[in-house]
């Protein structure tokens, strides 16, 4: 079974049917779910950043900062990777071969390894040194916003 | 409205206007970097909202919440409204036609009411009381009253180009 066979199963699938057939409203409220959750995730992104750099809430533990942002990274990352989900099935071959789409993939899956293999570590020391805590979150910054711009390259390219 | 739409042309026209239109990057370009800058902007006011509502990091002192993330918060708003400014010099007469972009300015207009209101006559009278465990209603309520109001915004916004523009 090849990739364009795999992509033409999913598009003929009910769901992919339900979701493309139906009012274009519907793909306009999978964008907003999109959008949201993906400003939850990065609000709890920036906000345990610049806690691990230490220019805010400098007087609080970082692990109640960290513990208090991550159920609002899981929400926001639970709308986007959903909404995001439905949207690619709607159309799978309309996405798949977008060059903005495999980057923002990529992207995507770096920023997910970058998130547990070095954000959490880092994280997890109270104290962490000014050089792993910078790299960490240049990384994962880095890693997310290009995500957010490749995500509003798909649309133009 | 026909001399808007007057304005609206004019500012279609003007050299930057055009060369944003012409660009095949500038524009996604410029809507990323504003949906970045949303995300630290309206990102941190959700988190300041959610504070204000009780619902997160309730051991801080709201104060401190307050204090520490305004400069983060205001400075994500300038980036927001350089790069809406942008957006919409390229696209002035369609954007003054279509509802979605109406209302986004209708419910901006309240959020920052809202927001005034908080911080001059809200915050001003509730003082230090802000920092006790318990918090007055009327703080809660405009933590929520903020919260409801951006999201409308940006439900506004990404709808932009799924309403048709009516003049």
């Amino acid at each position: 079974m090849s990739t364009a066979d795999i992509l033409t199963a999913i598009q003929d699938s009910p769901i992919a049917h339900a979701i493309s057939k139906s009012n274009h409203l519907v793909a306009a409220g999978l964008q907003v779910v999109h959008v949201l959750g993906f400003i939850a995730l990065l609000a709890a992104l920036v906000l345990v950043s610049l806690r691990i750099l230490k220019l805010v809430l400098n007087q609080q533990p970082l692990s109640e900062v960290t513990r208090d942002a991550n159920r609002l990274f899981y929400l926001g990352l639970s709308l986007t990777v959903c909404s995001g989900v439905l949207m690619f099935v709607s159309s799978p071959k309309l996405y798949f071969y977008k060059y903005a789409f495999e980057l923002k993939m990529l992207l995507f899956v770096a920023a997910i390894v970058i998130q547990f293999a070095v954000l959490r570590r880092v994280a997890a020391n109270e104290n962490p040194k000014p050089f792993a805590a910078r790299a960490a979150v240049a990384l994962s910054l880095t890693a997310w916003f290009g995500i957010g711009l490749a995500g509003r390259m798909i649309g133009f390219t | 409205m026909s001399s808007l739409i007057a304005i609206a042309e004019q500012v279609e026209q003007l050299p930057i206007s055009v060369a944003i239109a012409e660009s095949q990057y500038a524009f996604p370009i410029i809507e990323g970097v504003h949906l970045i800058g949303l995300s630290i902007a309206v990102g941190l006011l959700f988190i300041t909202d959610l504070r204000l509502a009780g619902a997160i990091l309730r051991r801080v002192p709201l104060t401190q919440v307050l204090h520490q993330l305004r400069p983060w918060i205001l400075g994500g708003f300038a980036s927001i409204f350089i790069t809406g400014g942008l957006l919409f010099l390229a696209e002035a007469t369609t954007l003054i036609a279509n509802p979605a972009f109406k209302f986004k300015l209708v419910f901006i207009a309240l959020a920052a009411i809202n927001a005034a209101y908080f911080e001059f006559v809200i915050a001003k009278k509730a003082g230090a009381e802000l920092d006790r465990p318990v918090i007055p209603a009327n703080v809660k309520f405009a933590g929520l009253a903020s919260l409801t109001l951006w999201t409308i915004v940006i439900v506004c916004g990404r709808l932009i180009p799924y309403l048709p523009s009516a003049p």
